[in-house]
């Protein structure tokens, strides 16, 4: 039996690791793991494991604006993150255009007038990879970043979309939720980030939007605006989560107190 | 317009009820819970004056809630916005024709505090941000034109400008340019000295700090400790006496010092625990060293009010350690474990239950001791499980939030 979503999910409606369209992977979440740092949270998204760390805001070195924090990121993804195991080296372009997303989806996020003359290091560390690399890269940096005590208007979480291109014409194409490795290597998606509207009546803003296939536009499967729809839609689930983890973490640190 | 979540496209196959055009509703997809709690309730419930005090809607009073960034707190225009909240200004949106005023929305995790009308929120966790006359501990970074800038923890360096610090010779000399040629001689990279914040820079937040008193300048002779500062209800309490000296049991038996040690408790989470310096047998020590040298070096001048000064002065920018026993020392540790204790218990920290937990700690040495030369006993201690630090901090916890 082939173990490829395109071919299997026509007849199932199930994707190969057992979920349908519309369902995220198991997401668990903890902040202020690393208590010598600024902030710092754990990211759990299926088998995609992330850690992150802040250090600031604090006096930033070489720094030229003279009116907003400036948000620089390192990502490292570990050797073992992935089924071959894999160096990669510090000029990795993938790796250097992950950061500049990550910074500048921050950088335009945060309270950043707060903090002049200063600089925010998130620092990643991607402990296990299956898929949603971006995404979850996004999710972990913004836990922490509440951790750290940076204001935001919101928090901003990110998911991957894909669709399912029907191979016989009968199937029906569908958009899918939270892709892992080995849907990411067979099937177009994208990664989407979102914020939460200015008020409850405010739709949620996209602030980051990546996608590195090919896609029609507007044809009749109207692929790219499903993807999209769905995507946007698990932004706010998993911000719904991202929100109780904090809340959870306040609740007994306050418990603590007394 | 929304982007409204598309189902797949519900065609007319022969797939049947199995179709995804209707899927079953997963956990994760009920749209219950993408809403954010409680903005339905927070919306709905806009009392006109239920008595004179302003009240909040019953869900966001609730003690001790915390709130996520991006959560709503109110949109009724009557409440003002504090730290920690955000109000946008209403958009013209077709969708805003409910709310009258602008919503306020929090920015941190937090508590919600009122203070009449003032919606604040205090973050569980964030950098010391500096507010005039603390007392900060800070460590020098660089040395630059006429300023040292020094690390108090906040977000930028503070300044400690040349003219802010006793210099040897009194209080009324001249900053010349010699003074700025040998400033490294006062303070290096890397010392750590004891300030009060003088100001706050409009525009960015710098601190200035100043040492102009005998009880504020270079530490020596102790222990850095570094716990989280400025945290409402935990770490260093602001406002308290924050320099003090312990009685240990050191002193008790037959050691050659006191005994006593120093703590320094800075609002931005650094603390210095040090020997214990009696300002008045030092002076009385000091001038008597003095003497023997200008003895020795066989000087004509004799002892006067101005260099005396100039001889205690001299000390005060010493960076040579002096010699502590081991008593001291043993005790300076046991208070630098307590101070780190108590801010991983998330415990206030301040003279009172430094005291507390350092006497608790005492107690349970005495208690917990175990013979090391007797294996048994030793083996027995490993068996159990004791583990000394959690069974210690336990004990800490028990001592202070007991006693008060």
């Amino acid at each position: 039996m082939p173990l490829d979503t395109a071919s299997t999910y026509g007849q199932t409606l199930l994707r190969t690791d057992g979920r349908r369209w519309n369902e995220l992977r198991r997401i668990s979440a903890s902040i202020s793991t690393q208590p010598s740092t600024d902030g710092s949270s754990q990211f759990v998204m299926g088998n995609t494991v992330v850690v992150c760390n802040i250090v600031g805001p604090r006096e930033g070195r070489g720094q030229r604006d003279t009116n907003n924090a400036l948000i620089e990121t390192e990502v490292t993804v570990a050797p073992f993150a992935q089924t071959d195991r894999r160096r990669r080296t510090k000029g990795d372009k993938r790796v250097q255009e992950l950061q500049t997303t990550i910074s500048s989806a921050f950088q335009a996020h945060l309270f950043t007038h707060l903090y002049p003359r200063s600089s925010i290091t998130i620092s990643l560390h991607v402990l296990s990879l299956d898929g949603a690399l971006l995404a979850s890269c996004l999710n972990a940096a913004s836990l922490a970043l509440v951790d750290a005590g940076v204001p935001m208007p919101s928090i901003l979480a990110a998911v991957t979309s894909g669709v399912i291109t029907s191979t016989d014409g009968i199937t029906p194409s569908d958009p899918i939720l939270d892709l892992n490795n080995s849907e990411e290597l067979e099937l177009p998606f994208l990664s989407v980030g979102t914020v939460s509207g200015l008020s409850e009546h405010q739709e949620d803003k996209v602030s980051v939007l990546i996608m590195e296939s090919r896609i029609q536009i507007g044809q009749n499967g109207k692929k790219l605006e499903a993807m999209l729809a769905v995507g946007v839609d698990g932004c706010k689930q998993v911000r719904t989560i991202m929100g109780e983890v904090v809340r959870t973490h306040g609740t007994r640190i306050l418990r603590g107190r007394k | 317009m929304g982007i409204s979540i598309l189902p797949p496209s519900d065609s007319d196959d022969d797939l049947g009820s199995g179709s995804p055009g209707s899927p079953s509703p997963s956990p994760h997809d009920s749209s219950s819970d993408t809403s954010m709690p409680d903005a339905a309730s927070t919306s709905s419930s806009r009392r006109p004056g239920a008595g004179k005090r302003p009240k909040l809607s019953s869900s966001q009073r609730r003690r001790n809630r915390i709130l996520v960034p991006g959560e709503t707190i109110t949109d009724e225009a009557q409440w003002m916005r504090g730290h920690g909240t955000f109000s946008a200004a209403a958009p013209s949106s077709s969708h805003a024709s409910a709310s009258a005023g602008a919503t306020i929305t929090a920015t941190l995790p937090g508590p919600l505090h009122t203070t009449n009308k003032l919606l604040s929120i205090t973050p569980l966790r964030s950098r010391y941000h500096p507010s005039i006359g603390d007392l900060v501990l800070g460590r020098i970074v660089s040395v630059d034109r006429a300023r040292w800038r020094v690390d108090i923890a906040a977000p930028l360096l503070a300044q400690l400008p040349l003219s802010s610090i006793n210099l040897p010779g009194g209080v009324l000399r001249r900053r010349t340019t010699a003074d700025e040629l040998q400033m490294r001689t006062y303070f290096q990279e890397g010392d750590l000295l004891v300030a009060e914040v003088q100001g706050v820079g409009n525009s960015d937040g710098v601190a200035t700090l100043h040492t102009r008193s005998l009880r504020y300048g270079k530490l020596r002779n102790g222990v850095f400790v570094r716990v989280m500062g400025e945290g409402r209800g935990v770490g260093v309490v602001r406002g308290r006496r924050q320099v003090f000296t312990v009685a240990t049991v050191a002193g008790s038996g037959s050691g050659s010092g006191s005994g006593e040690v120093d703590v320094a408790l800075g609002v931005n989470g650094y603390c210095w625990v040090s020997r214990h310096v009696d300002p008045e047998a030092d002076a009385l020590e000091k001038e008597k060293a003095g003497k023997a040298k200008m003895a020795g070096a066989g000087s004509r001048v004799g002892m006067s009010i101005s260099n005396l000064d100039e001889l205690v002065s001299n000390e005060i920018y010493s960076s040579q350690n002096d010699e502590i026993d081991y008593r001291t020392r043993k005790e300076i540790a046991r208070l630098c474990t307590c101070i780190t204790l108590l801010a991983d218990a998330a415990l206030k920290i301040d003279e009172d239950t430094v005291i507390k937990a350092y006497s608790a700690a005492v107690e349970a040495e005495m208690e917990m001791m175990v013979d090391e030369d007797d294996e048994d006993a030793v083996a027995a201690a490993a068996a159990a499980g004791v583990d000394r630090k959690s069974e210690l901090k336990k004990r800490i916890v028990q001592a202070v939030v007991g006693g008060g």
